[in-house]
Parts: structure tokens; C-alpha cells; sequence
């Protein structure tokens, strides 16, 4: 049906040009005005005079040898900036419309358009701009069933979308030095690696390290064969930014290579269930100048003994996450607030011994904070809502999940006039009447609501007509 | 308020206000090049938009003659498509051939917003579609060989948001 549309389209397009065609035949040689008709005007303005209407297309405008041209009438032999009119085919490889109709889909979405044809897969991966925020993730496993020009072909294409990251997900050792061999040109032009689910050992870290002469961001995540001795061999002072998850044997010694050999860090991010207290006081006076971003999730042992430590070895923190660091209390929280007053971002969710106390801390002394995550802090009520109301640097503040949050706590919210992001999914208090009090709240660009049994359809209704700006997440 | 024949593909004249005609850039400049006064007798021939696309075009460009002028494209930024106006849905509600036609004529008339809405309208009827029915839908011949077909999926299915 569809096609048959489309295809009529262009019949009556092309039908259009011949009349067009003959129109400029007649109205030549019927009017005599002095001024001209205004046919004969268009038609000089467009076409010169008539020995241009057979002018050759501009280059740019040509179609692939391939396709069989259609007629395109209005030739241009002066003015640069004349309109063409397309058929629709013409439209569809016309690389000036193309270039303006893919941003209108997502990163994600462009994937599937660079399928449909040769041009569309030309347009868009002649610009990086289409792809950035993806990352290639290359399937090791499938991989090594390619041949080698194939490979080969894969990792030019690569280049060709302008990605400086890379993840390798199943890699051994072996296929790191594969892709040594196949991939020259990654020693250069890969800035980030991530190696996922990856049996690769210390052996094929360390050649990949040697290899990615211009790699500053490293990911090791789920990598079982790497040892702690491993990473003392092979971490570089070039890397400013690592991230260690679920990585067996990464325990405090990982954390002393990491303080060790790593002076330029600025951002560190661990999930280590065995990391103690004691390794987050390695950091040196170096580090403690450059790390601005630490994420420790779920590290179950750190206490605050371990606040002490960060927070004396590390006083340059923007962005500090203890997600899931569960022994963490209100008096961690009180020597965070003390002494990092350069926090723009803190996450403490899932710490579910935080309560009220912790929020007051928070409000009085980290005046340029931003973003506060408090998902699962069970224990905030709405008296923490209210110490939290008052930051008025506040941009994003997600309470999903905390149970004991009512109405009279987003009343206090609706006071924060800077907010943008805001979430209260899994509030199960929230009536749909406290929720419509949110309109209030005019910068909001940004609500979740999800599993909000307060939450109803009028509701949403209600909210979208009065915060037409912001995306409301049902 | 002065105003301005046009004249379709098939020879209707629509007489209409010379503000609301400008909204196509091709039209504004084509006016100015000819040196046109506002008292035109002649109606201004498009031999590209027949008679019911260019009644719709009209229609679209008097409800929206007094919006504010479009902002300047970023040329790198993702557009949203979510946000289409209640009036602009259903102006749009016509036959998929329609449709097209409304883009080639927004194009070559060079009318910013409308050609705005009619992609968003466009690019959500294909979000999620696979290739093959993209191709379907806009009658785009497959031109990979097959392995090159092969080689571009899997480039794209290996790519992940960060």
C-alpha cells in the first residue's frame, strides 16, 4: 500500500514537470507585455533564458549513476540559492534534506536508518555527530568467526563514525592481540576502552595498554583474570579516568596501584564488595588535587571510617556516590557536608541508615550542590524534605522509593523554583492531589512518576497541559 | 492588507494575503527578484504544488502566520519529535501520499516550520520500524550487496548507548 503511494507521488511529480514544461513553451510565445508575464519573469529569474533550461545539474545535485534520473526542471545557471524542486525519490538521497532529517531520531535509532540504503549509510556515517553518545560493543565470540579482512573492514568503519570508544565484550587474550594486529590504527584513535564479561588476563591487558598509546579512559568490568598484581604492571599515568566493576580480585591492593600509579586521576569509580576503609586512605596529596569525581558503589564495608579517610585525602570532590555503601550513617553524612563544599552531585542511595538528621547536614553546609540522590534512603521523612526545600542551588533531586515521603512534604518542594529533574517514583503516599501542586514548579523539565499509585491518568493529563515543557515520565 | 495570486499545477488561482504567502521563502524571494509590486494582476505560477497541496499549505501557513519567526538550527542538536501541536496532528492526519507531497512542497516552497512538523510526522511513523520497512514505506530501493547488508548490521547492532 505504502509503496504504491509513494510511487504515485512521483508518477504525478513527473507528470507536473512535463506540463511544466510545456507551459514555459506557451507562455513565451503568447504574451507581449512590456513588463513580461510573470510566467516568462519566474521563468528568466530561474532558468536565465531558455538555452538554460538544458544547462547541466550541479554536481552536488546529481543522483547516483545508479538511479535512473528524473527530470528536475528548474536548472539553476546564476543564483546559487534557487529552489529545486524533488520527486520524492530525489528527496530521498538528496543529502542536504537527509542531513537536516536525521536529527530527528536518536543515536539508537540512526543505527536502523544506516541500513536502508547505501546513501542514507554514506550521510550518516560521514558525521560523527550522529553517533555520538553510542558506543561500539564488538562481540568477541562472533567476532573471531569473521575473516580477517572483514575485521578489518569493521574497525575502519569505526573510524570512518568518528568513535574514539570502544567496548570489547568476551575478549580473551588472544583476541586482544588480534585486534593489535587488525585494528593499527586504534593505538591513535581509541580514547576509551572498556573491556566487559572479558576472561581476558594481565598478559592481554597489559599488550592492549602498550598498544592504545592515546587511551585515557579504562573500564574493566566483570574481568575475573585480572589480578591486582595485573594492574600495578599495566595501568599508565596517562589514565584520568577508571572505572573497576565486579572485578574478582580487585580488593585495597587494586586501590594502593591505583593511588600509586595514576597522579593525573580525575575520576574513579569502584564496585568492590572487599574494599575496606583503609584503601580509600592511599589517595595521594597528587590525586587529592586532580580526583573531583569518586563513585563507590556497593561497597559494603566502607564505614565512616572510610568518610574520614576520603575526605581528607581527597577535599577536591564535585562528585561523590556512595550508592549501596549500606553502613554509611547520618555522622558520615555531617563530615561529607563539613568538609567537601565543593559537591555539586551527591548520591547516597540505597544507604538506608541515613535519616532526617543527614538531610539537615546536607542543606546547611553544601551550598553548590546540584543533584542529590536519595532512591531507597527509607528512613527521610517529610521534616527532610523540608531542610532539603531550602538549597536553592538544587537542580535534580531523585527520591525514588522513599516510602515515607506524603503530600506535605511536596509542598515544601514546590518552593524550589531552580528545580529541573525530579523524581518520586515508588512514592506510595503521594496523592494525586499533592502531586497536582507540582505545576508550581515552572523550570521542571524533567518528572518521574513512575509507580506512583497516586499517580492517575487526570493526573498526568493535568501536569502535561500546565508544564507543556517538561517530560513527564508515567 | 495587500494581496497575492498563486496559481497550482492545475491552474487554480488562490488569492490570498502577500504576508501569509511570504512564510515560503521561495515565494518571498521570488517576489523580490521579480521586482513584484503588491498590486500584482498576474497570478505567481507554482508548476510544482497542484491545487490540494497548496490549499493545504495555505491553510497551514494562515493558521501559523503570526508565530514567532523559527529559531536558528543548531546543526548538531537532536530534535524532539514529541512535540508536535493538537492543531498540527491533525492537520496532518491525511493519506501517507499526502503527506510526502506536503515535505516536497514544504521543501521547494522553503517553509521552515512546516517542513519541521511534516518530518517529525514522518520520522515517528518510522521509529522503531526495521530497515525493510523503512525502504517499504518511503519506496527506497535496497541497494547493499549482501554482504556489505550483512557488514552494516552488524556495525550498527553492536552499538550501544554509552
Amino acid at each position: 500500500m505504502s509503496s504504491i503511494s509513494a510511487q504515485g507521488v512521483v508518477e504525478r511529480a513527473s507528470a507536473e514537470l512535463s506540463k511544466r514544461i510545456n507551459g514555459l513553451g506557451l507562455s513565451r510565445g503568447k504574451h507581449h507585455s512590456s513588463k513580461g508575464s510573470v510566467m516568462e519573469r519566474v521563468t528568466n529569474v530561474f532558468c536565465g533564458n531558455s538555452s538554460a533550461v538544458q544547462a547541466p545539474e550541479k554536481p552536488s545535485r546529481l543522483l547516483p549513476a545508479s538511479r535512473k534520473p528524473a527530470p528536475t526542471l528548474i536548472r539553476r545557471s546564476c543564483k546559487p540559492l534557487q529552489p529545486v524542486y524533488h520527486t520524492w525519490e530525489q528527496l530521498m538521497v538528496d543529502e542536504k534534506f537527509l542531513a537536516k532529517f536525521f536529527l530527528y531520531f536518536s543515536p539508537c535509532e540512526r543505527c536502523v536508518l544506516a541500513q536502508v540504503c547505501l546513501r542514507w549509510r554514506d550521510v550518516l556515517y560521514r558525521s560523527p555527530r550522529y553517533w555520538t553518545g553510542l558506543v561500539p560493543v564488538l562481540q568477541c565470540r562472533e567476532l573471531r568467526g569473521f575473516q580477517v579482512t572483514e575485521r578489518a573492514r569493521l574497525y575502519s568503519s569505526l573510524l570512518r563514525r568518528g568513535f574514539h570508544s570502544l567496548c570489547l565484550m568476551g575478549a580473551t587474550n588472544e583476541d586482544a592481540l588480534d585486534m593489535i594486529n587488525t585494528f593499527p590504527l586504534a593505538s591513535k584513535h581509541i580514547h576509551t576502552l572498556k573491556l566487559q564479561c572479558s576472561s581476558i588476563g594481565d598478559q592481554g591487558l597489559e599488550s592492549l595498554m602498550e598498544h592504545l598509546q592515546a587511551l585515557y579512559e579504562l573500564d574493566l568490568a566483570g574481568c575475573n583474570e585480572i589480578t591486582e598484581q595485573g594492574l600495578w604492571q599495566c595501568l599508565h599515568p596517562r589514565i584520568v579516568s577508571l572505572t573497576l566493576t565486579d572485578c574478582i580480585n580487585v580488593a585495597d591492593e587494586a586501590v594502593g596501584a591505583v593511588a600509586q600509579l595514576l597522579p593525573a586521576l580525575y575520576e574513579f569509580q569502584l564496585q568492590a564488595y572487599h574494599v575496606t576503609d583503609q584503601a580509600l586512605g592511599y589517595f595521594s596529596p597528587k590525586q587529592g588535587c586532580s580526583l573531583g569525581v569518586l563513585r563507590l558503589h556497593s561497597c559494603w564495608e566502607i564505614t565512616n571510617h572510610g568518610v574520614v579517610n576520603i575526605v581528607h585525602s581527597l577535599p577536591n570532590l564535585t562528585v561523590l556516590s556512595l550508592s549501596g555503601c549500606s553502613k554509611i550513617t547520618d555522622d558520615g553524612v555531617e563530615l561529607i557536608a563539613e568538609n567537601l563544599q565543593k559537591l555539586r552531585s551527591l548520591d547516597l542511595s540505597w544507604c538506608p541508615r541515613i535519616t532526617d538528621a543527614a538531610l539537615e547536614y546536607i542543606a546547611c553546609d553544601l551550598n553548590q550542590l546540584e543533584e542529590l540522590t536519595l532512591d531507597r534512603c527509607v528512613h527521610v521523612t517529610d521534616i527532610g524534605i523540608g531542610y532539603i526545600s531550602t538549597m536553592l542551588s538544587l537542580q535534580s533531586l531523585y527520591l525514588r522509593w522513599c516510602s515515607q515521603i506524603r503530600d506535605f512534604g511536596l509542598q515544601h518542594l514546590c518552593g524550589m523554583r531552580n528545580l529541573q529533574v525530579l523524581s518520586l517514583a515508588g512514592c506510595p503516599l503521594l496523592t494525586s492531589n499533592g502531586l497536582s501542586s507540582l505545576i508550581q514548579l515552572r523550570h521542571l523539565h524533567e518528572l518521574e512518576l513512575t509507580n506512583c499509585p497516586g499517580a492517575s491518568r487526570e493526573l498526568f493529563d493535568y501536569l502535561k497541559e500546565h508544564l507543556p515543557r517538561c517530560l513527564v515520565i508515567e | 492588507m495587500p494581496r497575492i495570486k498563486l496559481q497550482s499545477s492545475d491552474n487554480e488561482i488562490f488569492d490570498i494575503e502577500v504576508e501569509i504567502a511570504k512564510c515560503s521563502v521561495t515565494i518571498k524571494t521570488m517576489l523580490e527578484d521579480l521586482g513584484m509590486d503588491d498590486e500584482e494582476e498576474e497570478a505567481v505560477p507554482l508548476p510544482n504544488v497542484n491545487s490540494a497541496i497548496l490549499r493545504k499549505v495555505l491553510q497551514w501557513a494562515t493558521f501559523h502566520k503570526d508565530d514567532p519567526p523559527p529559531p536558528e538550527d543548531d546543526e548538531n542538536k537532536e530534535k524532539r519529535t514529541d512535540d508536535i501541536s493538537s492543531w498540527d496532528a491533525d492537520f496532518l492526519k491525511v493519506d501517507q501520499g499526502t503527506l510526502f507531497e506536503l515535505i516536497l512542497a514544504a521543501n521547494y516552497l522553503d517553509i521552515k516550520g512546516l517542513l519541521d512538523v511534516t518530518c517529525k510526522t514522518v520520522a515517528n511513523m518510522i521509529k522503531g520500524k526495521a530497515p525493510e520497512e523503512i525502504r517499504k514505506t518511503f519506496n527506497i530501493k535496497n541497494d547493499f550487496t549482501a554482504s556489505e547488508e550483512d557488514q552494516v548490521r552488524k556495525e550498527n547492532e553492536w552499538c550501544e548507548e554509552k
